[in-house]
């Protein structure tokens, strides 16, 4: 009984981490201001990369950061069109979406890809402890970076230089642009962060828990991911819980079947989707997203 | 117009006098020091629209220098100039006599320039030491910002709570935060953009000594900008006047008075004693105890005030139009907006809602915009109740409105003339479904002529027509669809003379009519020039209201203030 | 090879031509300028992805060309191709004047096709009341589909692109648990033969007619009746009230409140119908077609639709040449596979293209505010 909580705990966790890294960044963006649908299109980009990666150089660990490349090179092109060219937000995000899934699925008819997946570190001692042990002490290595990742992009956005003009850019931009801060440039540089997040949460996914790219193996996670950061109320706390949330829906999807309960597949791969939605719907008025998110700033143009 | 027969010699304080020795004065060096700050020539067109040119302007250290002109004189593009905000096409900028190029609010501030804005640049949602320290550089140093807050304003005495959340503060006190936050910069150069519109007359009287201490024992400058001339002649020392994108005047305040810098300003005799209201020179209008602004009209040479459009003076007792009882609002988050206002307003009558900005005039535009449902409370048009809320209710009841923020809920931008002309009464162009091009030119064209409104053509998008004539194609909108009530919030706010002028005349024009006129306004002289009555709104609620005949300036500053008088 | 784009007058964006206060006209020269340079670089960046991966762009060009436009038959498979793409696309636009983005036309669509199947299949009567029911039924829900981003939205204050985008994939598990379930639209069990998850072939009776039944030229139906729409939600939008109305609301919800435009009934109301029309392009596909539900059936047509509108820059005519050059990339991607490139690169060119159109538009804007001084 023990074992099989624990192994869906464990699993729920494992789902929750690419969640998470790409939840860090999503959050970033929207508060100074952007809703980034491209985040899946990061995603997506950073997991077909970092299996690329590996393929090239053997190695699981530099995947991760070719697909943080990937996230960054996609923020790019979502920032200057978005944030320079101020073209409307979802459309470049669907255009990137777009791209990114027929390039991944173009590049996978195309190229030679070896599974690659990096090192398990099972923490001593700690990893031992009845149930806890394998839901927090057993996992791929770079789950652990999110244990100084979370507070990092907290005290980043709540108490440095740079999160201040970040969220002053997402609340009023007319105000921030006035008193000398560069809007447009903030938010660049927040959706490069949340590309670089993204892509590892991809990377993650790839050669972190499954070791190979399928086409579209991120099947809306992205989306899941933003709806993550709504459902938190725009909170970094709330976030994460999000993600675990709706990391444990897809880990029931799996861990069910296993556990000889037989509900209805479908129902089981659309229930991430479905709670983010019944999530939304109980919360989405009671919070108070950024004043400014998803407009575009223009100076002079209120 | 009678001769007021009591007019007394007691002299209404006006809102920003301060008693001023000589001694506070330094004395005129022989040998002019280098200006603090000096614009050379400068010139700035936007398309064909020439906002300055070939404007030079001297600021000396320990001044208050005045900036006088009407809207549109081209007074804030200069400012937006100096403040890295605007690139100008020609001319030089010398600081402390050495040229420098600033090419953003951040290099403005390492010069050493500051401005407190109109409209504010405060974050809402961050704290006040927050805001205070935006636009700095280098590590945000928490304590340190908000010791920084006390300390500066215990100084100047611009005392305010470090970690209160700038949203929940009143407007006087976000007004005190920026100008805390522009003065702990040690700013050689304080820049003021119409300071006192968000001010009580108190709040006002404690800027300008706030403001005489920063350039007395301080060794500042100050440059206020404004288009009320009481202010001016209370609160500088030395004055630029400006006219249609030029410098048109430089005067020593000592040297001039209310009504010489009202024809420079305006580059005309004032005919009406309105436009004189409008343009501030309200300390010489108003005379305690006179329902009729004479004084106003022999100061200004007003040869013809039958052409006056004055009301009449005494309110007519129309039937009750419209009627507001005990509204209650609030906004999603639950800030309250109205706490149980009350007004009627009678056929034939102007009423003038007077108050500070922010006390809930945008949210009683609202609720009379059909934008803003009441929590309690009902809103009656004719005795008939109204849903508040609902699309078009209001519309539909008979309320027309000229609101504040014509740009954002008065007319569709992006749309032609004549389709915002008809925007709301589409049935009288409309035949099975479908619109008549046809009849929509022509109806487009009789009220273009019928309200003077310049545009080249009724097919010109909305955009591209100048403040007062988009002003005016609400205006002929709302008028068009005869209503029983108009209101009209803020009507001459951004406008030239020739513009309020035209305003003003139409609101007479439809109390006279019959249509039962509220007016909101923050302007205390726009209000009392045109109102029969005056009400004054504070904290969501009318908290006082008299006849025209019965308005003593004092009063009315401390009921806008929230004193109970 | 895309003269309908390239000759596309300067974006909304810009004055009209009657204000006096335009721009010289030299300046505007630059802007086919740049939609050309635009379009070529999508369009060469798409061919060295191919030539990168060892494979022959000019073959992949070839290929294209050969399914696309070569002969009457390929042309017919373009508009095919078109159709539903078009119907989409047209409800995309009415939904963006109304100020909505709905981006979630594939899940409407997909439900769409489903109502539209159960319909075919289980209704009896003659074959072209049916045909019209199923379509009716395809657009109703669509329609329905959309109906609960528009209630989360307008009743719960849920952002619509992001219920709309979630929901696609509570409708591909919703459709494929249909198609599943022997008690919906499983097909049913033959003596001998497996069942898969997919429908029963609809009757004949009710698929959509083809026009010119000819081997080498034949067009279904689905194009006449996207054009028809494409036609008619123009001059709704243009010419009447209703239009009117909802470009108002698009364009200012405040003003459009004040003179009686509710934003939950016109606002809701472009919501559905965009629903309705990507439903509609469900039921083209299904009884035009296809003529059953599989796995894999609305294979990116609504994106793509999606897409379209964004191309055509919201106008119902222009989405016309617009869908029919998507139709053509489509309908050339599928003779690819006899190059050996895989026919994913169709979406990459498509989406290159996307941020091909819109790039022009931005960058002159960016120009001309920089001129300005603003």
């Amino acid at each position: 009984m023990i074992d099989d909580l624990a192994m869906v705990l464990a699993s729920s966790v494992r789902l929750t981490v690419p969640l998470a890294f790409a939840a860090c960044g999503e959050y970033i963006a929207e508060r100074a201001g952007t809703i980034n649908i491209s985040v899946e299109a990061m995603m997506l980009g950073g997991a077909f990369n970092a299996v690329w990666g590996a393929s090239l150089t053997g190695s699981a660990s530099f995947g991760l950061v070719f697909g943080m490349l990937a996230g960054l090179v996609i923020g790019f092109v979502h920032a200057e069109f978005s944030h320079r060219l101020s073209v409307n937000t979802y459309v470049v995000g669907l255009a990137l979406n777009a791209l990114v899934l027929g390039l991944t699925s173009f590049l996978l008819d195309s190229v030679d890809l070896t599974g690659h997946q990096v090192d398990a570190l099972n923490i001593p001692v700690l990893s031992d402890l009845p149930l806890l042990g394998p839901v927090l002490f057993a996992h791929r290595w770079p789950a652990y970076l999110l244990v100084g990742l979370i507070p990092l992009v907290w005290w980043l956005v709540q108490r440095s230089r740079f999160g201040l003009e970040l969220r002053a850019a997402g609340e009023n931009p007319q105000s921030a642009d006035v008193t000398g801060i560069d809007v447009r440039r903030r938010r660049r540089q927040s959706v490069l962060l949340c590309g670089v997040l993204a892509g590892l949460g991809g990377a993650y996914l790839a050669v972190g828990e499954v070791g190979a790219f399928n086409q579209n193996m991120t099947a809306g996670r992205g989306f899941v991911v933003i709806a993550a950061v709504i459902f938190g109320g725009w909170t970094l706390r709330g976030t994460m819980a999000g993600c675990l949330v709706f990391g444990a829906a897809d880990a029931m999807r799996l861990a069910l079947p296993a556990l000889g309960v037989h509900l209805n597949s479908q129902l089981l791969i659309a229930a991430p989707y479905l709670l983010a939605l019944l999530a939304m719907m109980f919360l989405a008025k009671t919070h108070r997203q950024p004043a400014a998110l998803g407009a575009p700033f223009v100076r002079g143009i209120v | 117009m009678r001769p007021s027969p009591q007019a007394s010699d007691t002299a209404v304080t006006p809102p920003a006098a301060r008693p001023r020795t000589g001694d506070e004065h330094p004395p005129a060096p022989s040998v002019l020091p280098v200006p603090v700050v000096q614009l050379l020539g400068i010139g700035k067109r936007f398309g064909a629209v020439r906002a300055c040119e070939d404007v030079s302007l001297r600021v000396q250290a320990g001044e208050i220098h005045g900036l006088l002109g009407e809207n549109g004189a081209g007074k804030s593009t200069l400012m937006k100039i100096l403040l890295g905000l605007v690139v100008p096409d020609t001319g030089r900028i010398l600081l402390h006599g050495e040229p420098a190029v600033i090419t953003d609010p951040s290099a403005a501030a390492a010069h050493g320039i500051s401005m407190v804005h109109q409209h504010f640049s405060l974050v809402d949602r961050l704290s006040v030491w927050e805001n205070v320290v935006l636009g700095d550089r280098g590590r945000v140093d928490r304590d340190r910002a908000r010791t920084l807050v006390r300390e500066v304003g215990a100084r100047y005495g611009l005392e305010v709570d470090p970690d209160a959340c700038v949203e929940d503060l009143s407007t006087g006190q976000r007004q005190r935060v920026e100008i805390v936050k522009c003065l702990r910069r040690d700013p050689g150069v304080l820049i003021l953009d119409e300071p006192t519109s968000v001010l009580t007359l108190e709040e006002s009287r404690e800027l300008f000594t706030v403001l005489r201490r920063v350039v007395a024992d301080e060794g500042r400058a100050v440059i206020l900008i404004s288009h009320k001339l009481d202010e001016i002649v209370h609160a500088t020392d030395r004055v630029t006047i400006m006219r249609q994108g030029r410098v048109v005047a430089r005067r020593a305040t000592a040297d001039t008075d209310v009504r010489s810098l009202a024809r420079e300003m305006v580059g005309r005799e004032l005919s009406k004693w309105t436009a004189a209201s409008a343009v501030g020179a309200l300390d010489a209008l108003i005379e305690p105890g006179t329902g009729e602004p004479t004084g106003g009209t022999a100061l200004l040479d007003v040869r013809e005030p039958a052409a006056a459009p004055a009301p009449d003076p005494r309110p007519p007792a129309g039937e009750v139009r419209l009627r507001i009882s005990d509204a209650h609002a609030s906004t999603l988050d639950r800030r309250p907006l109205l706490r149980g206002l009350t007004l009627e307003v009678r056929a034939g009558e102007i009423l003038g809602l007077a108050g500070v900005e922010g006390n809930g005039q945008a949210a009683l535009g609202d609720l009379l915009s059909s934008l803003l449902p009441l929590g309690t409370g009902r809103v009656e048009v004719c005795g008939v109740p109204v849903a508040t809320g609902r699309p078009g209710a209001m519309h539909a009841a008979g309320v027309g409105i000229v609101p504040e923020d014509r740009h954002v809920s008065g007319c569709v931008l992006d749309m032609s003339v004549a389709e915002n002309l008809l925007l709301a009464d589409l049935s009288s162009v409309t035949s099975r479904g479908l619109l008549s091009r046809r009849r929509m030119a022509a109806r487009a064209r009789q009220l273009i002529e019928e309200f003077e409104i310049a545009t080249p053509s009724p097919d010109t998008p909305m955009r591209q027509l100048s403040g007062g004539n988009q002003q005016k194609v609400v205006l002929a909108r709302e008028l068009a669809a005869q209503p029983q009530v108009l209101v009209a919030a803020q009507p001459t706010r951004g406008l030239d003379i020739g513009a309020i002028e035209y305003m003003t005349e139409r609101l007479h024009a439809a109390a006279r009519s019959g249509i039962a006129v509220l007016l909101l306004s923050t302007e205390l002289g726009e209000i009392l020039t045109l109102s029969h009555r005056v009400a004054v709104i504070h904290r969501g609620a009318v908290v006082g209201e008299m006849d025209r005949a019965d308005v003593d300036t004092e009063r009315l500053g401390l009921l806008m203030g929230g004193q109970a008088a | 090879m895309t003269p309908t784009l390239i000759s596309e007058p300067a974006p909304a964006l810009a004055v009209p031509p009657a204000d006096p206060r335009r721009r010289p006209r030299v300046a505007d020269l630059g802007t086919p300028l740049l939609y050309a340079a635009s379009l070529s670089t999508a369009l060469v960046l798409a061919g060295l992805l191919i030539a990168l991966v060892g494979l022959s762009p000019w073959d992949a060009a070839r290929a294209m060309y050969d399914g696309s436009l070569a002969d009457g038959a390929a042309i017919g498979q373009s508009i095919d191709q078109a159709a539903p793409l078009l119907l989409v696309a047209i409800g995309s636009v009415i939904a963006a004047r109304a100020g909505i983005f709905n981006i979630g036309q594939e899940g409407q669509l997909l439900v769409g096709a489903s109502v539209g199947a159960a319909i075919a299949l289980f209704t009896p009567g003659p074959g072209a009341l049916v045909l019209i029911l199923a379509l009716l039924g395809a657009a109703v829900g669509g329609a329905l589909w959309a109906a609960i981003a528009a209630v989360l939205f307008y009743w719960r204050g849920v952002a619509v692109v992001i219920s709309t985008l979630l929901l696609i994939f509570v409708a591909n598990q919703a459709v494929s648990y249909a198609v599943n379930s022997p008690s919906l639209l499983r097909e049913k069990a033959v003596a001998g033969q497996v069942t898969t998850s997919q429908t029963d072939m609809l009757a004949e009776s009710v698929w959509l007619p083809r026009i010119g039944e000819y081997p080498d030229f034949n067009i279904g139906a689905g194009i006449f009746i996207a054009l028809a729409l494409a036609a008619g939600t123009s001059v709704v939008l243009v010419r009447s009230r209703l239009g009117f109305r909802i470009r108002m609301l698009g364009l200012n919800p405040k003003a459009a409140h004040r003179a009686g435009v509710g934003a939950v009934l016109i606002g809701g109301g472009a919501l559905l119908a965009s629903g309705a029309f990507a439903g509609l392009a469900g039921g083209v596909m299904l009884t035009g077609s296809g003529h059953r539900m599989q796995d894999g059936f609305a294979d990116n047509v609504g994106f793509d639709g999606l897409l379209v509108a964004l191309v055509a820059r919201d106008k119902p005519m222009l989405a016309v040449p617009v869908a029919l050059f998507f139709g053509a990339l489509r309908a050339g991607g599928g003779f690819l596979s006899a190059t050996g490139v895989p026919r994913y690169i169709v979406a990459v060119v498509t989406a290159l293209l996307v941020l091909a159109t819109v790039f022009p538009a931005a960058y002159a804007e960016v120009r001309r505010r920089r001129t300005a001084g603003a």
